[in-house]
């Protein structure tokens, strides 16, 4: 790449991300994009700000009749994706999942998802003082992989969200997955921990990427462990937390 | 807890394992959670309530319809839905005369403002903070660059137009977007802390 397309190009980058260059310009700006890892930069930089730009939007409810009409329109697709694929209904697999998930599944069609149940479903997720249950896999009556959504300190981390994805029996470590999370200074790092009777156990540390994504190792074997939480810490960790959790997972 | 309970607590990214695997019920739920932020968004740029239905209506059918090009690692589900929201209302802004409608209009691209709806739940609640939290860093920007900004962004225009209308020169508009989306970022950095 020479430097002087990389300065012909250089000013496009908030135009890009705002969809002001005409179709040809965008085209041309995303080949360049391809091949310059200073544009590639700047567009990582400044994208978190563009993607704020709707949620500057205060929420209006939409009429009732679009959502009737969308989901008119969704269930038509996967009837006739059904009858392209001469799918019927077989009672036997997809009847236990939707005993388990009952209503909320009442009016679902069989689909390939539900023939193939077999297939380990990942689902089950508590959100603070729920509860913690479990769901089985549609075939074997096996504990499957839960997620469980983290409670987040929306006036630490508004945008903030993260879920930790628990392996069945929580006889191994896992991920703690984070979104919107605000980039820490360079002598800051983000340090996730875990409760066991009352012991607080260090686990990890980590940094979010420009868009506010990171992930991180949860090393402890998760049974009796109460509690995942990620604290702000400086650079290289802390013995114990000095703040309190901006993100909680209840176990 | 209710069956219905056992979905809806699920986090958007769980819910799109199940949207991907063609699951009318998880779509409906992504629709119940981002539909209002969707529609939202569309009418602020149209201006129109029928156009923005018709917006949200294509852009959460492409969205049921692609739905196996979400990637997770690319950011978040909301993210994603609302960017195509976007990208639909700029193909209807650039395609038909709402652009000329609204060019001639007082309004312009001004906010509309509708009776707030009954606040319900801590989520819709969240979302009107979280509304507050991004404007007041938009609010701290200069005129300039937030108008470039707003223009294109939430208008639709190009940076040719938008340098028509303010006549000035195209390079001067450029600046001036990547200008205030650098210190929006920032802004946005230092109110979160």
């Amino acid at each position: 790449m020479s430097v002087e397309r990389h300065q012909m190009h250089e000013e496009d980058v908030g135009a890009y991300l705002l969809r002001a260059l005409s179709d040809v310009e965008h085209r041309r700006f995303e080949a360049h994009l391809e091949e310059c890892p200073v544009c590639q930069d700047e567009v990582s930089r400044l994208r978190p700000a563009v993607n704020a730009l709707p949620r500057s939007v205060y929420p209006m409810a939409p009429p009732s009749a679009l959502k009737a009409s969308l989901m008119a329109e969704v269930e038509r697709d996967v009837r006739g994706r059904e009858e392209a694929a001469g799918i019927s209904h077989r009672p036997g697999a997809s009847a236990r999942v939707r005993r388990r998930l009952g209503g909320a599944f009442g009016s679902l069609r069989p689909t390939v998802a539900w023939v193939s149940a077999s297939v380990v479903l990942l689902i089950g997720v508590v959100s603070g003082a729920a509860g913690l249950y479990a769901l089985t896999d549609a075939t074997g009556g096996e504990e499957s992989s839960r997620s469980v959504v983290a409670q987040v300190d929306k006036t630490r981390v508004p945008f903030g969200s993260g879920s930790l994805l628990v392996p069945a029996g929580s006889r191994e470590g896992t991920v703690l997955r984070v979104h919107g999370m605000p980039e820490l200074e360079s002598d800051s790092v983000y340090q996730v921990w875990v409760r066991r009777d009352g012991e607080v156990i260090s686990q990890s540390l980590f940094h979010v990427g420009e868009n506010g994504d990171g992930a991180a190792a949860v090393t402890e074997d998760l049974r009796d462990v109460d509690a995942v939480m990620v604290t702000r810490e400086s650079a290289g960790g802390a013995k114990a937390p000095s703040e309190k959790p901006v993100l909680y997972v209840k176990l | 807890m209710s069956h219905t309970d056992d979905i809806e607590s699920l986090a958007d990214e769980e819910v799109m394992h199940l949207v991907r695997d063609g699951n009318p019920r998880a779509f409906e739920l992504l629709y119940d959670r981002h539909g209002g932020a969707g529609f939202s968004l569309a009418y602020r740029m149209v201006g129109d309530r029928v156009t923005a239905e018709d917006i949200s209506q294509e852009a959460f059918l492409s969205i049921w319809r692609s739905r196996h090009r979400y990637q997770a690692d690319r950011g978040s589900v909301r993210t994603w839905v609302l960017g195509i929201v976007h990208h639909r209302a700029i193909d209807a802004l650039r395609r038909n005369l709402v652009h000329d409608r609204r060019r001639s209009s007082a309004e312009g691209i001004e906010e509309r403002h509708e009776a707030p709806e009954r606040e319900r739940t801590d989520v819709e609640a969240a979302r009107r903070e979280e509304a507050a939290h991004v404007r007041s860093a938009l609010g701290e920007l200069p005129d300039e660059q937030c108008r470039v900004i707003e223009l294109a962004y939430f208008g639709g225009f190009s940076h040719s137009q938008i340098a028509e209308m303010l006549e000035m020169p195209i390079g001067t508009v450029k600046g001036r977007m990547r200008l205030g989306l650098d210190k929006l970022r920032k802004g946005l950095k230092e109110k979160v802390g």
